[in-house]
This record gives structure tokens, C-alpha cells and sequence, in this order.
């Protein structure tokens, strides 16, 4: 058991009225022990729906097949009750938006003691105590709050007891679905703080779901690229960075707006997403994409394993050590 | 809080006089009064006119409205003209047996409505879901007195296993009255018979009263839970392993309660006036019936008395609602 989750051929359906919508399609990845994975794309490009489905939380008209392993046991297939068993306390998961996340007409404390109780129903409620108060100590919030209601925090306060409700049984992996989002810059960096501290100090597995690449570059260890529900590029975050292969990884790097440049001109990826309905012919990128060739329009590119990482693109077709060169500063 | 309630009890005392204004006047403006009501149109002239002298009719209405007005504030809503005995002593024997039959109705409509509702939203889209608004569409739609005809044929006359009208089989009274209510007097005289024989005898009306009133319930609770359902702190919840039974209950219809919890107070209220319908179909002794029956004979105290009784019902019950809100919802602070 090398890896503590592993996805292999994941789709995941969603299934209405007028049409299917396919928000993931065909995602493979996997994540070692102690490793934080960021999952980074556009909004509507189906990073959300594999952070439901890490849980197996979805919506009831979701459709999933692939196979998601969880050290080394496949949650797809697992049946409801011992996945129940998992949530909260082996995978956790914080979400967006933390004025909402918190069920409003119930004590803080009472929301910890149920987590727990679900998980140990029979523990006393002196111990429930402690261990609700060691771990808003160590998030930085009083204990004394545990009496308080939601609507008592403010934003920034509510998300950090959201992780703390998500971590106070101490999980192996926690998936954290854009928990900085709906939050102002200066609480988001204290966020990102603390859960950087529970990377290094709880040696937890962390998937950060996000759309912000530039925050999360400090604390994850790989990095995913996803674009209308493929994964595009997968990777250490480090030679992403520095040498990102994928056209759609290269326009994202060159979109994050950087003040100390001259040219204040905003550059941005012309264009739209596709629709998840009717997605484009072949590679779904290739109208966005500025090295769009023949190929790109009838075949949907499979995935090339070029200098240790993963691309989904016809350029590196053939190419081992993705010694194929594109010109970054031209497609700004 | 004490603010709150005493701003409410204040700023209800307008309105319960308005109200009495309005009846005062609608019952005057009406053909018809009392004493033709009762002495028929072809009654000598002398007799009509001692009567209304008798009953006060025979002064100016402004004057009638300032005694009315004037007793009223003493706590004295008059005699009856049919039976002269006090308004205030007639409703007391009344009231009672409404409060017993709303009792009955609205729990049976509650656990209709929050169960039925629930399952539907929590299966929503599945046969339990389709089920539930069929149920709620048909009842709805259903008048009252037919159903209540129809299970007094089933029941009644068919199986002959229930009583079809009235509070209690002859001689099955209880010994004692503490409360007004059959159940809870034949409870405390520890008469187990009387108890059987009154809970018999509520059956058939609280049933139809209960589902027919349970039909706007079953549609609200669905779609309120329908949403909470669907809202972040379930998915939240569902993301912690807390049984889906639990994210059900405790999460979801919680929070979908508190409005409800509005509607069905001031149904508990609306019912408290008299289930006129119902308490007719099945002869219950209740404040409904007696209004019908005194409005026949033009009974102007008792009608406005019942009335302002009413009122009074509402309010007290939808400051009571206010409070059991704030209760239940910790961001309400009045």
C-alpha cells in the first residue's frame, strides 16, 4: 500500500432531464501517504464533483464508474454503510462556503458531539468535551465557544470550525473543496496557515480543491490541471510550475496577474468553457487552444507520460522527454 | 422578550376592537333581527315591540354599541336571546369540546403532515414522492363534509364499529369536570370506560378534520425539507458520517420546521374558532355548531361573543407561536 488514494478511469454522470452532463471524464491519479494533492480549474470543470465523490457524497442523480481506492479499497463499489463509517473519520472534507455549512439553529457543541457520536456512540460526554476543545485550541479558537451558535462567528471564524468539526477525529485525508473562496485575502492566507500546520504537524493527506493556483503552490505536493472534467496535466507542483506542458496549464500560469510587471493588462484565456453536454469533437480544449492541429479536432488525446508527469495532448504524441518546446510569451 | 410580548398584547387591542366593530355592524346591516328570528314575521306589533325593548334593540344604535362596548370591558358579553342565559357561561360549555376535537385533528394532521412530507422529500422523485402529492392534491380538494359522510357510512352505518355523532354515548359523561375535555376528566375520575367511549366517539371527526388539514401540511413539509435538504450544512453533515436518519430529522426537517411550525400555529388557532364543517357533520357540541345555530336565530350577543372569543384565541396563540419560534431559532431575538 503505497498510495492513500488512488483513482483510476473515474466518471462521474450527472444525470437530468434534458441530457447527461459528463463533469468528470475518465480522471486517473493517485496521492501517496503525507502528500497534498491540488486539484486546480476552472468553475464548472468538475474538480468539485471529484471532491464529492472522494466521500461518495454526490447528488442522487450522479452517475459514478472507475474505481476510487482508499487505501487499497475500492469506494465505489463499497457498500453505503461502510462508507458512512469513513466520513469524518478517515476522509474529511471542508467545503466552500462556511456561512452555510454549519447547520444554523444548532449549538457548535452539539454539532461536534454528533460527529463523534457517530462515529464512537458510546462516548461520554466529559471526553467529547476535551477532545471538541483540544482541537478548537489548536485552530486557534476559544473552547469556551463550543456554547456558541454559526451565526455567532464571523466568516473566517466559521471555516476554521468547519476544519476543526472536519479534523477532530484526527483523519487521514482531508479534502478541502475551495475553503478559501468566499473569505477576504487576509483571512484567506490564515486559512491556508492553518492548514498548512495540519500538513506539517498531523502529517494528514490533503486534496485542495482550488481555482487560485498561486495560493495553494506553497502547500501542495502535486498538482492536477482539470478542464471540462478531464485532468489535462498531473504532476509535482514544482516542475508544473516551472515547465507546465499542457496549452491550457501554460495560459493559466500566464493569467495569474502579477503587479510588479509594467504591463498591467489583465491577460486571460479567450473563450468559454465547453458545455458538459455537448462537448466538443476530439480534444475538448482545442477551441481554446492557440496549438489546435488537425488531430486535435477528431481525436480526444489520450494521456502521454512525458519527463515523470501525465499530459492529455496530442503535442507530446511520441515525445519521451517532452523535449517539444512551446512558446510561452507568444500566447499571452 | 417581555418587551415583545407586551408591544403584541398592546397592539392587539386595536384590532380585537376593530374586529368588534365590524361584526357589531355587519350583524345590524344583515336582514333580519332577533326578534323576528324568533317570533316569526306575522307576530303582533306589540309583542315585537316589547321584546326589542326588553333585548335593548329599541335605542339608538350608537347607544347600543356604547353598552356593548362598555360590557364587553367589563368581561360581561351579554345574554343570549334565544336562551338567555350568559353568553361567556354557554361558550365555556362549548369551548371544551372544540378544543378537544382541534387537539385530536391537529395531531393526527401534524404526524400526517411530517411524516408523509418528510419520507416524500427525502424520496423525492420515487413512489413514496408521487404518492405524497397525490394525497395532498385529492385531500385537498376533497370537501369536508363529504368525507366526513363518507367514513360515517363506512364506519357508522356499514361496519357499525364507531359512533357517528355527538361527544359521548348517553350516561358516559364523566362524574367529574375538571377541564371541559371527556378524555383528560374520564383520566383524572379514573372512569377507563368513559374514556373509551369519548376516545370512540373522536374517531371519526378528528380523523376527517386531521386529514383534510393534513394535506397543506404534507405539501409544506415537503417542500420546505425538499430545500433544507439540499442546502450546505446537509451535504456537510452527510460528509461527517452522521446517519442519514439523523440528517433527516435533526438537520433537515429542524430547520424546515420553522416556518411551518407559523402555519400550523395559526391552523391550531383558525380551528380553535370552530371547525364549522365538521362539528355540523357530526352534531360535535362545539363553538362551530353553536355559531351556526345561534346565527339562525339572529343571536347578537352570542354571535359577537363567540367572535371576540375567537380573536382572542388567535392572538394569544400567534404570540405563543412568536415565543416557541424564537424557542427553536436561536437568531431570532425580539
Amino acid at each position: 500500500m503505497s498510495n492513500i488514494l488512488e483513482a483510476k478511469d473515474l466518471n462521474v454522470e450527472y444525470l437530468t432531464r434534458d441530457g447527461n452532463i459528463k463533469a468528470v471524464d475518465g480522471v486517473s491519479f493517485s496521492l501517496g501517504f503525507h502528500e497534498t494533492l491540488g486539484l486546480v480549474g476552472e468553475s464548472g470543470c468538475g474538480k468539485s464533483t471529484i471532491g464529492l465523490s472522494l466521500l461518495k457524497i454526490l447528488p442522487i442523480n450522479a452517475k459514478v464508474s472507475g474505481n476510487i481506492f482508499y487505501k487499497d479499497k475500492d469506494m465505489v463499489k463499497m457498500p453505503d454503510n461502510e462508507i458512512r463509517s469513513l466520513r469524518g473519520k478517515e476522509i474529511s472534507m471542508i467545503f466552500q462556503d462556511p456561512m452555510t455549512s454549519l447547520d444554523p439553529i444548532m449549538r457548535i457543541k452539539n454539532q461536534f458531539f454528533e460527529t463523534i457520536r457517530a462515529h464512537f456512540p458510546k462516548m461520554e460526554e466529559s471526553e467529547m468535551v476535551k477532545i471538541s476543545s483540544n482541537v478548537l485550541k489548536s485552530i486557534g479558537i476559544d473552547p469556551s465557544r463550543l456554547e456558541n451558535y454559526p451565526f455567532e462567528f464571523s466568516g473566517g471564524m466559521r471555516q476554521r470550525v468547519m476544519i476543526a468539526l472536519a479534523i477532530v477525529l484526527n483523519p487521514s485525508l482531508l479534502v478541502a473543496d475551495e475553503p478559501t473562496t468566499s473569505l477576504d485575502v487576509v483571512v484567506q492566507l490564515q486559512i491556508m496557515e492553518v492548514l498548512k500546520e495540519l500538513k506539517d504537524q498531523k502529517d494528514m493527506s490533503m486534496v485542495l480543491i482550488t481555482h487560485d493556483l498561486g495560493l495553494v503552490a506553497e502547500i501542495v505536493d502535486k498538482v492536477g490541471i482539470m478542464y471540462a472534467g478531464n485532468l489535462v496535466e498531473f504532476g509535482d507542483v514544482d516542475s508544473i510550475y516551472d515547465d507546465p506542458l499542457h496549452p491550457y496549464t501554460q495560459l493559466l500560469l500566464v493569467s495569474i496577474p502579477n503587479v510588479k510587471l509594467e504591463d498591467m493588462k489583465l491577460k486571460y484565456i479567450k473563450g468559454n468553457l465547453p458545455s458538459l453536454k455537448s462537448p466538443p469533437q476530439g480534444c475538448k480544449f482545442h477551441p481554446r487552444c492557440p496549438f489546435a492541429m488537425d488531430i486535435c479536432l477528431k481525436a480526444d488525446p489520450p494521456t502521454f507520460a512525458v519527463k515523470g508527469r501525465k499530459v492529455k495532448c496530442w503535442l507530446y504524441k511520441g515525445e519521451k522527454d517532452g523535449s517539444r518546446k512551446t512558446d510561452t510569451a507568444s500566447i499571452g | 422578550m417581555k418587551t415583545y410580548i407586551l408591544t403584541r398584547v398592546i397592539l392587539s387591542i386595536p384590532m380585537i376592537f376593530i374586529l368588534l366593530t365590524i361584526v357589531f355592524v355587519v350583524l345590524r346591516i344583515l336582514p333580519g333581527n332577533p326578534v323576528t328570528a324568533m317570533l316569526g314575521p306575522k307576530a303582533p306589533p306589540e309583542v315585537v315591540k316589547s321584546m326589542e325593548a326588553q333585548l335593548g334593540l329599541d335605542k339608538p344604535i350608537i347607544i347600543q354599541f356604547g353598552d356593548y362596548i362598555a360590557n364587553i370591558l367589563r368581561g360581561n358579553f351579554g345574554d343570549s336571546t334565544v336562551t338567555t342565559l350568559p353568553v361567556i357561561q354557554e361558550l365555556e360549555e362549548r369551548f371544551p369540546a372544540t378544543l378537544e376535537l382541534t387537539i385530536f385533528a391537529m395531531i393526527i394532521a401534524v404526524t400526517i403532515g411530517i411524516f408523509f412530507g418528510s419520507t416524500a422529500a427525502y424520496r423525492y422523485g420515487r413512489p413514496v414522492d408521487a404518492i405524497a402529492r397525490i394525497y395532498s392534491i385529492f385531500v385537498y380538494s376533497m370537501p369536508v363534509f363529504w368525507l366526513g359522510i363518507m367514513l360515517q357510512l363506512i364506519f357508522g352505518v356499514w361496519l357499525k364499529a364507531l359512533p357517528v355523532s355527538g361527544r359521548a354515548s348517553p350516561f358516559m359523561t364523566p362524574d367529574n369536570m375538571y377541564t371541559g375535555l371527556y378524555t383528560i376528566d374520564a383520566i383524572l375520575n379514573g372512569q377507563w370506560n368513559v374514556l373509551y367511549d369519548s376516545l370512540l366517539h373522536l374517531v371519526l371527526p378528528s380523523v376527517t378534520l386531521g386529514v383534510v388539514i393534513s394535506s397543506v401540511f404534507v405539501r409544506m413539509v415537503r417542500s420546505n425539507v425538499l430545500l433544507s435538504l439540499s442546502s450546505q450544512y446537509v451535504i456537510s453533515a452527510r460528509s461527517r458520517g452522521i446517519k442519514e436518519s439523523k440528517v433527516l430529522y435533526a438537520h433537515a426537517l429542524k430547520n424546515a420546521m420553522i416556518p411551518i411550525l407559523t402555519i400550523m400555529g395559526l391552523q391550531f388557532a383558525l380551528l380553535l374558532g370552530g371547525a364549522v364543517l365538521t362539528e355540523t357533520t357530526f352534531s360535535w357540541p362545539g363553538i362551530g355548531s353553536y355559531l351556526v345555530e345561534r346565527i339562525r336565530y339572529r343571536d347578537f350577543p352570542a354571535i359577537q361573543g363567540a367572535v371576540v372569543f375567537f380573536a382572542l384565541f388567535v392572538v394569544v396563540v400567534s404570540i405563543l407561536i412568536d415565543i416557541i419560534n424564537a424557542w427553536m431559532d436561536p437568531r431570532v431575538r425580539y
